[in-house]
């Protein structure tokens, strides 16, 4: 019994990890428009945007958790903020969805395997509460 | 070796199913990024709301100059940053000459959202020059009687969700509304033509 309560609770602690329909439709809301149903770069909108949006696959992986947390959050160029819209779970949502697109099609480090499980399930922002969260000057909008 | 019973195989399964993929994966759908210029004569009446800066704003203050005018909202993703972008063109193509007789305004279609705060922010992003450009917001109701003058339609979706008519519009002096361009890219050297052909009528 023993064994079926903790493979239980290994699979509930993993299902929260996976993509989901609720990222899915957050991001076919908030970013389909300019960063395409894969995150290219390449929606409906971005060829009429003064600056083409990133490839996630390109740039996701040189940014940790809390920088792009923030970019969501505050905004870059013409990228809304959505600090004032979404709650902070759904900031993590959208950000667990930035982080799975930039997944598909390349190989994976193999702390990246792990991580979108700590971005599911700790709320904590270690990047700051280490204090090795500050964007570079060259990357603030 | 001793083969896993249905207590950990069945809980193993259902994380094999795994989580539904994205229904919108590949589905794109394409936006209308068209924009139609219509000449126009229509009277913009006088009003009052609050700036970034959350001071008030008189629009009669602005008599005397042509005013170009977008409605957006900050956390649209769909086509206010496009209509933003244009604007800031028109700004940046003005001369400095030009630019003491042409204001723009940018009026929220969002005012639960759009702040003073929220709209300074806005505006910093897309490196706006606040000397000849302010970012309107205020009350629903306030807000409304603008929107009705100027035949922009809003519906709200959601929270930061709004559909609008991606409306630009060229007030002239005489506070007469000539131009609108309805659509999400108008060409912002379109745009300073008629802003020009403005300057030039008394």
């Amino acid at each position: 019994m023993i064994y079926f309560v903790v493979v239980c609770a290994l699979v509930a602690f993993c299902l929260g990890c996976g993509r989901n329909e609720r990222m899915d439709a957050l991001y076919a809301q908030r970013c389909f428009n300019c960063h395409g149903g894969e995150g290219r770069g390449d929606g409906p909108l971005a060829s009429a945007l003064p600056a083409r949006p990133p490839d996630f696959r390109d740039t996701v992986q040189k940014h940790n958790n809390s920088q792009i947390r923030r970019v969501i959050a505050e905004g870059a160029g013409t990228m809304p903020a959505f600090a004032p819209v979404l709650s902070p779970a759904e900031i993590n949502d959208m950000l667990q969805m930035v982080r799975f697109l930039s997944r598909e099609g390349r190989e994976l480090a193999w702390w990246e395997k792990f991580d979108t499980l700590v971005v599911a399930h700790c709320s904590i922002p270690w990047e700051t509460v280490l204090g090795y969260d500050q964007v570079p000057e060259q990357a603030k909008p | 070796m001793k083969v896993p019973g249905w207590h950990v195989l069945a809980p193993l399964a259902i994380l094999a199913l795994g989580t539904p993929v994205g229904a919108m994966r590949g589905g794109a759908h394409e936006l209308e990024l068209k924009t139609e210029r219509r000449a126009v004569h229509v009277r913009i009446n006088d009003f009052k709301l609050i700036d970034q800066s959350a001071k008030p704003f008189k629009f009669e203050n602005l008599s005397g100059k042509v005013v170009v005018v977008s409605f957006s909202y900050t956390t649209c993703s769909d086509v206010c940053p496009l209509i933003t972008s244009a604007a800031r063109q028109v700004q940046l193509g003005l001369s400095a000459a030009e630019r003491e007789s042409v204001y723009l305004l940018t009026v929220t279609t969002d005012p639960e959202i759009d702040s003073p705060e929220v709209l300074a922010r806005y505006a910093k992003r897309y490196g706006v020059e606040f000397a000849n450009w302010s970012f309107l917001t205020g009350t629903e109701t306030d807000l409304q009687k603008i929107w009705k003058n100027f035949g922009v339609g809003v519906k709200r979706k959601g929270r930061g969700l709004v559909d609008h008519t991606p409306l630009t519009a060229i007030v002239d002096r005489n506070r007469q509304m000539r131009y609108v361009y309805i659509g999400p890219s108008p060409d912002p050297k379109r745009v300073l033509t008629d802003v020009r052909a403005l300057l030039a009528q008394p």
